[in-house]
């Protein structure tokens, strides 16, 4: 086995350890898929278009988790390893900082897939959602979002001194994303101001680039624009990450 | 016998402070070196610049024929090192964090030996956060001497221990000399570096101001043994001033030590003068000098303070 997969195992194995992780990966974008799956049932949102809540819903959750796993876990994980000392240890060995790196982006890519499956099955076996588009994009749209939310992560862990600061900082920018970025209810019911702030979130054009391939079964030609803004937001926060980037 | 470290003119400044101030000393293989001094005397910045955790403004490290700065990669094979503290993962567990640094370099002692040396087999299974101080730093020990390294590094390896448990740590670390490893410890519990210590840096704000044996730092201050007196009060302490003894005296807290060479002599002079005040001497004791009463002759302050 090669360092680097033999790391992304041992963060695997150390993560289902938590009870906390479970909830907050799993237990939490199950809850809302089920609550709204119950709650609004079949009701249509956009009656024009045939599309019901749940519909609507399940994008929008993927699109939570991916925040979830991808940027609020790995900023606040990475900078309480960082405090302890974690790193500092690991420095001693002969261990490469990039195998410790990339040993934790694809245990968070992983789960991200993972997450995407368990809650793509629920809403197809529980409340009968039928996704239209391609698998492959659908795909490709995931995992650009788990780039761009991993380097979020990196980044906002790199701004602040203290796993506390990470935590605090992290839930406002969660919120933040989830509230504005059309997540649960439509965009078009947030007033101008917020309206604008909201067109240019990551969460945002995530979250319209997968409802337009998921459930109108648009190709990747059709939301183009937003993915090429979410690639932007990618490669700022790399940027802003490795510029920031601390390992004590 | 050869040089297993040489550190030449080591300097390393935090803004205007200089905690390590033209350091130079050597390690030969297989020898015990301690470096002893109070909180703050740049030991740790000394022994954390020596294993590459932190650069130095100035000076060179030359670690097993190699240099520090330019060599990292090879140094880590070969070096262990326990940090003043260790964290891990709180939810790794012993035998599982011993296999898992050991698979980070090219050869590995099995995970099994480790903790059967460092009696910690009852504990295999359990996550790092139970375990209790003095296993903790059984670990930190274990997970240092996993690569079978040639130079292991002790930062304050028993601080904060129970005298059992460090009495056990001791005994563990002297086994490392014997079985041919070099050896660098910082501590600032003199009993430790006399017990263990083949050669001795006392350091003091960032400098090292003596390098000897054990013994020969003793003799050196001109330190053989100490008098002391317990309760002695002011009348006894004036009297013995003005006495003109061949000692150096000292009072510390309500206690008179009087360090001299001629231990027999200050004696017989410290009974005379009482008698002749009419005191009666209750609390009164001679012992072999320590390091203790060395880093007090050399710097006028005591160890911890």
């Amino acid at each position: 086995m090669t360092m680097l997969a033999r790391q992304a195992w041992m963060e695997t194995k150390l993560f289902l350890r938590g009870l906390d992780n479970l909830f907050w990966t799993l237990a939490f974008p199950v809850f809302f898929i089920v609550l709204f799956g119950l709650l609004y049932g079949d009701t249509l949102w956009y009656e024009d278009l045939g599309v019901r809540a749940i519909d609507h819903i399940l994008p929008g959750i993927t699109v939570m988790a991916l925040m979830v796993t991808g940027m609020m876990q790995t900023a606040i994980g990475f900078s309480e390893e960082r405090e302890k000392g974690i790193y500092r240890r690991l420095a001693l060995t002969p261990l490469r900082p990039s195998a410790i790196l990339g040993g934790q982006i694809l245990h968070r890519y992983f789960l991200v897939l993972l997450q995407t499956c368990i809650l793509f099955a629920l809403g197809i076996a529980a409340f009968g959602v039928r996704i239209a588009g391609s698998g492959l994009w659908i795909w490709l749209i995931v995992t650009l979002g788990a780039l761009g939310f991993l380097s979020l992560g990196f980044l906002l862990a790199g701004l602040v001194r203290s796993a506390q600061a990470a935590n605090g900082i992290t839930m406002v920018v969660f919120f933040l994303l989830l509230f504005l970025g059309g997540v649960f209810f439509p965009r078009e019911m947030m007033p101008g101001f917020l309206g604008g702030l909201s067109r240019v979130l990551p969460s945002t054009m995530l979250n319209d680039a997968l409802r337009e391939v998921m459930i109108l079964g648009r190709g990747i030609g059709a939301v183009w624009q937003e993915l090429l803004g979410v690639a932007g937001w990618f490669l700022v926060s790399l940027l802003g990450a490795v510029k920031l980037f601390r390992w004590e | 016998m050869t040089a297993a470290l040489e550190v030449e003119n080591l300097t390393k400044r935090y803004g205007s402070l200089t905690a390590v101030d033209d350091v130079s000393f050597s390690v030969e293989t297989r020898e015990t070196f301690g470096i002893l001094g109070p909180n703050g005397a740049g030991k740790t910045t000394t022994l954390e610049m020596i294993e590459g955790l932190r650069t130095p403004n100035a000076g060179s490290i030359r670690l097993l024929g190699m240099d520090v700065l330019r060599q990292p990669q090879e140094i880590k094979e070969r070096i262990g090192v326990q940090l003043q503290s260790t964290t891990l993962h709180a939810k790794l567990r012993v035998a599982e964090a011993l296999r898992l640094f050991g698979s980070y370099y090219r050869q590995a002692i099995p995970a099994d030996q480790l903790l059967q040396e460092l009696a910690l087999e009852e504990k295999r299974d359990a996550p790092v956060a139970q375990l209790s101080g003095g296993q903790r730093q059984r670990l930190a020990l274990a997970l240092a001497l996993v690569n079978d390294p040639q130079v292991v590094f002790l930062d304050e390896p028993t601080t904060g221990l129970d005298p059992q448990a460090r009495r056990n740590l001791w005994e563990i670390i002297a086994g490392l000399a014997e079985r041919g490893k070099t050896v660098l410890l910082t501590t600032h519990y003199m009993e430790e570096a006399e017990e263990l210590c083949t050669r001795v840096a006392i350091m003091d704000h960032g400098r090292v101001i003596a390098l000897d044996t054990p013994d020969g730092l003793i003799a050196d201050a001109g330190l053989e043994a100490s008098v002391e007196i317990g309760g002695a009060g002011e009348v006894l302490h004036r009297a013995l001033q003005e006495a003109g003894l061949p000692a150096r005296l000292v009072a510390a807290g309500d206690k008179l030590v009087l360090h001299t060479s001629e231990s027999s002599k200050v004696l017989g002079e410290v009974t005379r003068i009482a008698g002749q005040l009419g005191m009666t001497l209750d609390d009164l004791a001679v012992r072999k000098a320590t390091l203790e009463d060395v880093f007090l002759a050399l710097t006028g302050r005591q160890l911890r303070e």
